[in-house]
């Protein structure tokens, strides 16, 4: 019942990566990752702190980043979110069908873009983390 | 006496190297006559250099889909009570996301060419349709009997997809749900091209696909069950099998 | 003759007319999505007043106060839930899961979304 093999054919699979199983896994993982730490985030930001309404206060972040966990936490969660944010840019950018030459640059900035930002966010996270109320 | 409705049909004008216009027919119609048959009434009475499609007047050709007040519809099959009231405008236009050719016919070629990418079968061996309730169990010899496919390859899913408007290569609806048809396990050849930037992973999930499909196809639910096909063959693949 | 797909046709992803549910859904995803990005950045950069001790902070802090931030702060929350239910519903149904129920589970993201946002606004102003 198969019909002939289409070797006439040849449908251009844009052998570059331009979207696979595995980029969308990623965005896949990290979408549901996020939702469950941005819960967390935004109960913690708040009702959390000194007087119950959030961490509203310089001293009430300090505080709360005296626990080693939390930095862990917050450099998971911004290399995670800037993950996923820049992949879903990357994404629109896709759907306007752009050449080998555009995606390659895009690919770059992207990349740039997302290094900088995480290595920004763990830097500040260890800053904060050393600070002393 | 069948009901009488007069309705005005603001059809969609565009010839090779001219600017696009619309013009206007208002006319009598029984409102359970099909567009397509008040379409013909306009080619046959008022204008004879009205471009249009249609071949089978029986949603089998796939060739009459137009959209109609803005959304695709086989207009063979769409009678004019289900989409307007007496005295109504029905602004008829070519479907989207495909070169015009002439006033309400467009180039379907790219269409094609990707079912043709995917081998979309035509017809395919009855324990292999996904129907709504197949019997119980399929004996071995009902292979034999085939099934037409129920896509027509009519584009209106093509022309309601956003991601088609703006990716050309993009496969689209009816090729990912001809590819989901075959599927994977029988036929890993198509991985590659599914798993592809143009492939099963560029859709976002508006499902306009499934609501415009005329022939209960529901492309968005099949390129959703390639998704799972396709991550069970990298897997398959990861582990070396 | 200009209704081949093309990249400059963008604006169309966000045009509802004639569309269903679905697309509001995909229009809502794109529209947060790249909201949030924005957001996200201009977040991270704030926050970096925290490095440069108290004061720096305590005096950003105090701009935030003003109702049209809260009011820009009650948005983020808004596309922050729509964005990540609809995403569990991207991710449900691209598993197989509740294909036949999304457009119910869109109308659940921005119930909630609303909701959730209300919630939020109701401590901001009145709280
Ligand atoms: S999937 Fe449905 S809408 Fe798309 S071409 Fe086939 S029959 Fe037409
Ligand atoms: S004329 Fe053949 S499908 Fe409408």
């Amino acid at each position: 019942m198969n019909s002939p093999s289409s070797e006439h054919f040849n449908y251009p699979t844009g052998r570059r990566a331009g979207e696979n199983a595995w980029l969308w896994l990623v965005k896949m993982i990290t979408g549901p990752l996020l939702v469950l730490i941005l819960t967390l985030h935004l109960i913690v930001n708040h009702y959390m702190g000194s007087a119950h309404s959030g961490l509203m206060t310089y001293n009430d972040i300090v505080a709360y980043f005296r626990n080693p966990l939390i930095p862990l936490i917050e450099i998971i969660f911004v290399a995670t979110v800037v993950t996923h944010s820049l992949l879903g840019v990357r994404g629109i950018i896709l759907d306007m069908n752009p050449s080998q030459k555009v995606l390659t640059w895009v690919n770059a900035v992207l990349l740039l873009i997302g290094c900088s930002a995480v290595g920004y966010g763990i830097w500040l996270a260890l800053v904060i983390a050393s600070k002393s109320t | 006496m069948p009901e009488q409705w007069t309705v005005t049909l603001r059809i969609y004008r565009q010839k090779t190297n001219e600017p696009s216009r619309y013009d206007t027919f208002t006319l009598e119609v029984n409102p359970d006559e099909y567009i397509l048959d008040a379409i013909e009434r306009v080619w046959a009475f008022h204008d004879r250099s009205l471009c249009f499609r249609h071949a089978c007047h029986h949603s089998t050709c796939g060739a009459c889909g137009m959209r109609v007040n803005g959304v695709e519809k086989l207009t063979c099959i769409t009678t004019i009570r289900s989409v307007a009231r007496p005295n109504a405008v029905l602004t008829i236009e070519p479907l989207r996301n495909f070169p015009i050719i002439s006033d309400l016919v467009v180039d379907m070629g790219e269409l094609y060419r990707k079912m043709e990418a995917v081998e979309a079968r035509a017809v395919l061996p009855i324990t292999e349709a996904e129907i709504e309730k197949p019997p119980h169990q399929w004996k071995t010899e009902d292979s034999q009997y085939v099934r037409l496919s129920d896509c027509l390859e009519c584009g209106l899913c093509i022309s309601a997809c956003p991601v088609a408007a703006t990716s050309q290569p993009y496969l689209g609806p009816a090729p990912l749900a001809a590819a989901q048809d075959h599927r994977l396990d029988r036929r890993p050849d198509l991985l590659t091209l599914i798993d592809s930037e143009h492939g099963v992973w560029r859709c976002h999930s508006a499902f306009e696909c499934t609501a415009v499909c005329p022939s209960f196809v529901d492309p968005g639910r099949r390129i959703m069950d390639l998704r799972k096909q396709t991550i069970s063959a990298k897997i398959r693949h990861f582990f070396g099998k | 003759m200009n209704n081949q797909p093309a990249p400059q046709r963008l604006l169309s992803w966000f045009n509802p007319l004639g569309r269903n549910p679905g697309s509001w859904a995909f229009i809502l995803n794109r529209l947060t999505g790249l909201g949030l990005t924005m957001y996200l950045f201009l977040h991270l950069m704030v926050l970096g007043r925290l490095a440069q001790g108290p004061e720096a902070y305590e005096e950003f802090l105090a701009l935030t106060k003003s109702p049209l931030i809260k009011l820009g702060e009650l948005l983020v929350i808004g596309a922050v839930i729509y964005h990540g239910l609809n995403g569990l519903r991207v991710v449900l149904t691209s598993f197989g899961l509740g294909v036949r129920r999304q457009v119910q589970m869109f109308y659940l993201s921005v119930l909630l979304a609303l909701v959730g946002t209300a919630i939020f606004a109701f401590r901001m102003f009145a709280g």
